[in-house]
């Protein structure tokens, strides 16, 4: 036991001595808040653009205060679903917080343009080349800043349907047209509405109209409205199998490195000498087993911190449903059966390499089995009694993780105890035939290949 | 003397290709003991099979009285033919750390690695890490990590291989150090003159099979004294001196040569130089050699113990 605790936390300390192994832990984190906030960072630090809107003659009278309709329907659709929001939050048990961040993402969002007061002399200039260049004037540097236009849009209609030209400071920046190109095709339909003698209110609040949907289960809290608090355990199921995904590779590629690196630099028969392969094994698989609660641990911490912080709201649910749908169980035993299977497979795999092309031979089939999970975890969201996902789930390769995302749909307990049991059995003859496969490749000089591998899983290294 | 080591009839077979045969000899406490043979020979085979770290086909092996070399592993330093270390621990660390696996207290451990290094030399590089150790030294402080514990029985598999004439000589007093502590050792190697300084009895291993065990005076007793002659002289002219049993031309440069002419059983070397110079032979050099334990490997075994005897890639494969 002594040995194994030593072996233990060498290899522990190896990689939590490291710059490398928490600037890598800290990366998820922090690339997952700036993949979050940089898109709305992005938005809120883009100008709000000044467009200038004219009719290129009577026969586009109307189209200008149609575009302007549209700036102004699109704030109150914005305005109103913010508010609709802060309603549902408060609804949830919010706080003043959640108001607060609303109100915050709103700043953030929304249109950025606006419509200004076109300069007399491009109103009064006649429609064609001459208001051209004059556009092209104010959209260049020639005029003092504050003059300075960001787009002017030339309405008009061809063969009776409206058109427009949009001149635009910037060759790339699209967004002007894209939204004047929206407001025509609301104008055109209107127009082609009316034209076939529909009454243009009916037409308005056609448009406008917004069901309301209620979604129901038997199965919901209140054995009726389905609320998010209802669909949140699929979610942290999910985002558990991922996770629980993510940790077990990570988990199981760090061993087998490190078990290639002893081999490579020929420590493992020192090793040898000095401890069983069973220790060996054991005390390896320990300390990365530590180094990848350490990395859970942290990204937990920093997650319930930024929850609390950020979404106090959601804080409390989230913590409410993983301690009491038994969710935090089902999750380390998944977590245990799981990378006890991948860790000491690794580990075998490493003991007959130098160097990961050699790993090559068998860990290219295993990841490809590897990515099934990924795949049917997303259905186990949505349809966790698939019979593909039952199935799957009998599997001991894939039940961590398809059990995991399953779990908050409560499957029934003969496949949660079924299941389990199957994976714990599998894992400990995993231990088995790893044992065997450690000790013939650690003193082994043999090229790999699946042959070499199932005749040292037969010698078991004598 | 109570023998610390014994093998009885040991053999080991990978798939097709027979490793040791019928292996036996014993090693006494105390003792030093040469493992000696070519590459190939089938040394680290039984060495493993002795710390227990692969099975033998069959056969018998006692170590410190425990019929498998795993039960006494705290009381064994192991150095094995490819050393290595963890490239990012400190010579202290590593050597505490293998110590510990011993059953060495950690405290202790870095106590007696830091005199360990001291006394190697190595006092200056104690913190600094092992990949930026030269090879010499990173060689030394493994060395010093297999035997931090003070093992009873000490095994190095081929110690000097590697090494710069002067690091050979320290470890030569290593060795030697350890056996006047006390300890047992067993060395391997195919360099046959670290044997004839260090060993109190030598075991000679060809193609798997032992092919002498006893002292180093007595396998040289085995091989003949011999005359080493430089002239322009003929290979018979030699081989007709007296006491002559046979002739091998070592070299030949314009008409001078180097021969080496083995006596026979009773042959004297004055007799045959005697009757060369009456003879009017052009002798330029004449020089009676005692055979060293390379003359005797190749006379005991027939083979060159420089020359590798490696099974090629199938039978190696099968291993």
């Amino acid at each position: 036991m002594k040995r194994i605790l030593l072996i233990a936390r060498r290899e522990y300390a190896a990689y939590a001595r490291t710059v490398g192994f928490w600037l890598s832990l800290l990366a998820l984190p922090i690339f997952g808040v700036l993949g979050g906030a940089l898109p709305a960072l992005m938005m809120s630090s883009e100008p709000v653009r000044d467009v200038v809107v004219l009719e290129e003659g009577p026969q586009a009278q109307g189209l200008a205060a149609a575009v302007q309709d549209a700036v102004k329907f699109e704030a109150d659709r914005r305005a109103s679903r913010m508010r609709e929001a802060a309603a549902a939050a408060e609804k949830q048990g919010g706080q003043a917080g959640a108001s607060a961040a609303g109100q915050a993402l709103s700043r953030l969002g929304g249109l950025r343009l606006q419509i200004v007061q076109a300069p007399a002399d491009l109103t009064a200039a006649a429609p064609g080349e001459a208001r051209e260049a004059l556009a092209r004037r104010y959209l260049g540097d020639e005029v003092a800043e504050e003059q300075q236009l960001d787009s002017v849009v030339l309405l008009n209609r061809v063969d009776g349907k409206p058109t427009a030209r949009v001149w635009t400071r910037r060759a790339t920046d699209d967004t002007v047209e894209d939204f004047v190109r929206e407001a025509l095709k609301t104008v055109n339909r209107r127009e082609i509405f009316l034209e076939a003698g529909i009454n243009p209110v009916v037409v308005e609040e056609t448009e406008r109209f917004r069901p309301d949907v209620t979604a129901l289960s038997p199965r919901s809290a209140t054995g009726g409205e389905v609320s998010f608090r209802d669909r949140l355990p699929g979610i942290i199921g999910l985002i558990s199998g991922f996770l629980l995904w993510s940790l077990i590779i990570t988990g199981a590629s760090i061993l087998l490195n490190s078990v290639m690196e002893e081999k490579a630099n020929k420590i493992l028969e020192v090793l040898l000498s000095s401890a069983s392969a069973t220790e060996i094994l054991t005390g390896k698989v320990l300390g990365v087993a530590m180094l990848t609660l350490t990395v859970l641990l942290v990204w937990g911490g920093i997650g319930a911190f930024g929850l609390i912080a950020g979404l106090p709201q959601y804080a409390g649910v989230i913590g409410e449903v993983l301690l009491e749908g038994g969710m935090l169980g089902y999750f380390a035993a998944y977590a245990v059966g799981g990378y006890l299977m991948y860790a000491v497979l690794f580990a075998a795999i490493g003991a007959f390499c130098e160097t990961p092309r050699d790993a090559q031979t068998l860990m290219g089939p295993i990841m490809m089995i590897l990515v099934v999970p990924l795949l049917v975890m997303q259905m186990a969201l949505r349809t966790p009694d698939a019979p593909v996902v039952q199935i799957l789930s009998w599997v001991p390769f894939f039940t961590p993780f398809l059990m995991s995302a399953r779990a908050p749909s409560e499957p029934p307990m003969f496949e949660v105890v079924g299941t389990m049991a199957g994976m714990f059995a599998f894992a400990l003859f995993m231990v088995w035939v790893a044992g065997r496969a450690f000790r013939a490749g650690a003193l082994s000089d043999v090229k790999l290949s699946w042959k070499s591998f199932a005749g040292a899983i037969r010698g078991g290294g004598k | 003397m109570a023998a610390a080591l014994t093998l009885e009839g040991v053999s080991k077979r990978y798939g097709d290709f027979q490793a040791v045969r019928d292996l036996s000899f014993q090693v006494e406490k105390g003792t030093i003991c040469g493992f000696l043979g070519p590459n190939g020979a089938g040394k680290t085979s039984t060495i493993r099979m002795i710390l227990g770290l692969q099975g033998v086909t069959s056969g018998r092996i006692g170590i410190l009285g425990a019929d498998d070399g795993r039960k006494v592993r705290d009381r064994i330093g192991f150095l094995p033919e490819e050393r290595g270390l963890y490239k990012k621990m400190t010579p202290v660390d590593a050597i505490a750390f293998f110590g510990a696996l011993k059953g060495l207290p950690t405290g202790e451990g870095r106590k007696r690695a830091r005199e360990m290094l001291d006394a190697q030399g190595l006092g200056g590089s104690k913190n600094k890490k092992m990949k930026e150790l030269s090879k010499g030294m990173a060689q030394k402080v493994q060395l010093i990590a297999s035997v931090v514990h003070r093992p009873e029985f000490v095994i190095l598999d081929e110690p000097f291989s590697g090494l710069d004439p002067v690091n050979q000589q320290g470890l030569e007093a290593v060795i030697r150090q350890l056996a006047a502590d006390g300890a047992t050792v067993l060395f391997s190697t195919h360099v046959m003159q670290h044997a004839e300084r260090l060993c109190d009895k030598v075991v000679l291993l060809a193609r798997g099979r032992k092919a002498f065990e006893g002292t180093v005076t007595e396998a040289r007793a085995t091989s003949k004294r011999f005359l080493e002659l430089e002239g322009a002289i003929e290979a018979s002219q030699a081989a007709a001196l007296p006491g002559v049993s046979g002739v091998e031309v070592v070299s030949e440069h314009d008409g001078v040569r180097v021969l080496k002419a083995a006596l026979g059983q009773g042959g004297r070397g004055q007799e045959a130089l005697k009757a060369a110079f009456l003879g009017g032979l052009d002798v330029r050099r004449f020089e009676l050699r005692e055979p060293s334990l390379h003359d005797a490997f190749i006379s005991l075994t027939g083979d060159n113990p420089d020359i590798d005897q490696s099974v090629k890639a199938g039978a190696e494969a099968a291993r």
